[in-house]
């Protein structure tokens, strides 16, 4: 029986190495190089000197890094807030079953299948001053005064990135749907007979119930919003003069210059931006719920 | 039952189907567009409204997309980098799924909760050590930088949909598989990985899905030609062919059309797969 155990042993080291092998050569190891060599002035194939901070204190003095973390901090809240808040309002009215419903469920989840490059270009033709179809719409019904250079004007770039991918709500919709519908109908039934409305209904049956689901789901779309990359260097590539920049773009911009430690320090800076948000709207949100 | 909507209802019921339909125009209406364009000329659509429809209806740009750039030679990287990253990734995660789930053994608890810590790493702040990592391993510009790389990003959520469907295949199982004889990786492939098949077969469609769509590590961890996949082929496409837009929206159609397909297939799958790790908190 005991060299059974131990042969079981043997097979359970030889099951789990592959996926540990890849884990930490591609998840732990990672972050502790980017963490490490943060610290160090690595470029191009010159070896490395400890420098402590100095390539974080170069970035907050840099006002285009500010800007880039402030771009990640507004992704960050337009995900959290207005797509969650979409979101939540249609996973309200997908519960109540409204004729082809499972329908709309499925389109409004489309997106999150097609590849963020393909939309990505797809809306870089949208905005498109010349051959764009939004401009042509607007001179369509006559508002030619609005139209723009959606992507190559600083004021408008911006939101014009943000608005391509906020209104894709399916992904989040979906999750909270799934919540919703799991409420017990008799909440509703007994509300109603109380004479409540449906508004009523949703904002003190709905609201309170979906809270631990709307926590992760912010606590998501905010990682999302400052680990953001793909759509704005597909459409902007951080640009009009750094107007679009994001902490991403600004890596990669390190990356292609071989600034290794630089490009790490700005991970570093992603990971913790993104470890605190996660850790800190948990610990709010549910320090919250436990007074409920 | 039919009853008379109070002013305030009819309102609200007014909002509700616009509300629905804004966001079946907004995720459709440009697919739309993309697609109508892709059929006209390229002076067509220098010329013309942009809303108008195709003087022509012509496959013109498909022909010119798939002859005149390398695109299948992108589409076919892709499919290989695809279908191998997804068997790679499936078996390792399949493999460590079953010990974990199957075997209690001191400390697999936690090596399952870090394994499926792995989903809130952002991989983008990984760019560096991601390429020396796979210049290290000689594998950079290669196929296999992107095969490599995908299937170890797609190990924690592989896990998650296999190891839960494992855990809840009865204990009873395996109680009879070893007193049949069955050795230990006998009963990982004759009985738990045919059962967990609904699992496996998710997990697989995610991570195919992933590979077809990722950009930015195939950006980084490629530079010949040969090696590039269809994603990238999308913006070659507008350096190449710099006055080529129809083109260009033959090729994004291209590239978007075998998720939207195993998509319209699998749909429910894809779904529930995707949200499942959010769901369950």
């Amino acid at each position: 029986m005991k060299t059974k155990k131990q042969s079981n042993v043997i097979w359970i080291l030889i099951f789990l190495a592959p996926a540990i092998a890849l884990f930490s050569l591609f998840f732990i190891y990672p972050i502790g190089m980017v963490v490490g060599t943060s610290l160090t002035d690595w470029r191009n194939s010159v070896g490395m000197n400890f420098i402590g901070l100095e390539n974080y204190i170069k970035f907050f003095q840099n006002a285009n890094f500010r800007t880039a973390l402030g771009n990640n901090i507004i992704w960050a809240l337009s995900l959290g807030i207005f797509q969650i808040g979409m979101a939540t309002a249609m996973a309200c009215i997908l519960a109540r079953r409204p004729k082809g419903w499972t329908v709309y469920r499925t389109v409004y989840f489309l997106p999150s299948v097609i590849s963020g490059a393909a939309l990505s270009m797809m809306w870089k033709a949208i905005y498109n001053a010349q051959h764009g179809v939004l401009n042509a719409f607007l001179n369509t019904i006559g508002l030619s005064d609005l139209a723009h250079n959606w992507l190559g004007e600083m004021e408008t770039a911006l939101p014009a990135v943000i608005i391509s991918q906020i209104f894709y709500i399916g992904y989040f919709m979906v999750i909270i749907l799934a919540s919703r519908v799991g409420i017990d109908d008799n909440y509703y039934e007994a509300a109603m007979i109380d004479g409540a409305n449906v508004w009523q209904q949703e904002r003190f049956i709905t609201l309170p119930l979906l809270k631990p689901i709307l926590i992760t789901t912010v606590t998501l779309a905010l990682a999302y919003g400052l680990r953001h990359f793909e759509a704005t260097y597909l459409m902007t590539t951080g640009g009009p003069n750094h107007a679009t920049e994001t902490m991403g773009t600004f890596l990669y911009t390190k990356l292609k210059a071989s600034k290794w430690a630089e490009a790490n320090a700005i991970g570093t800076i992603i990971i913790i931006t993104g470890g605190l948000a996660i850790s800190g709207i948990r610990s709010l949100l549910s320090r919250n719920m436990d007074v409920e | 039952m039919k009853t008379v909507l109070k002013p305030h209802q009819v309102v609200a019921k007014i909002f509700k189907w616009f509300y629905i339909v804004f966001f079946l125009v907004f995720m459709l209406a440009p697919l739309l567009w993309l697609i109508l364009t892709s059929f006209k000329t390229n002076i067509e659509f220098d010329t013309a409204n942009a809303l108008a429809l195709p003087k022509v209806w012509q496959f013109r740009n498909y022909a010119n997309a798939l002859s005149l750039s390398n695109l299948p030679r992108m589409f076919l990287n892709s499919l290989i980098v695809a279908a191998l990253t997804t068997v790679l990734n499936v078996i390792v995660s399949a493999m460590a799924s079953f010990v974990i789930a199957r075997e209690k053994f001191r400390g697999s608890n936690l090596i399952l909760n870090i394994l499926l810590a792995g989903v809130l790493v952002p991989i983008i702040a990984l760019m560096v050590p991601y390429l020396k990592i796979n210049m290290k391993l000689g594998i950079m510009d290669t196929l296999w930088a992107l095969i490599i790389t995908y299937s170890a990003i797609n190990i924690p959520t592989s896990i998650f949909l296999i190891h839960g469907f494992m855990q809840a295949l009865p204990k009873a199982l395996e109680e009879a598989a070893i007193i049949d004889g069955c050795s230990f990786p006998q009963r990982f492939t004759r009985i738990i990985l045919p059962l967990s098949t609904p699992g496996i077969v998710t997990a697989a469609t995610l991570v195919f899905i992933y590979c077809w769509n990722e950009f930015t590590y195939a950006m980084i961890l490629t530079i010949s030609e040969s090696c590039r996949t269809i994603q990238l082929g999308i913006r070659y496409f507008q350096t190449q062919f710099v006055v080529d837009n129809t083109g260009m929206m033959a090729a994004i159609v291209i590239t978007m059309l075998p998720t939207i397909i195993v998509y319209i297939f699998l749909h429910n799958k894809i779904i529930s797969g995707m949200t499942a790790g959010a769901v369950k908190g």
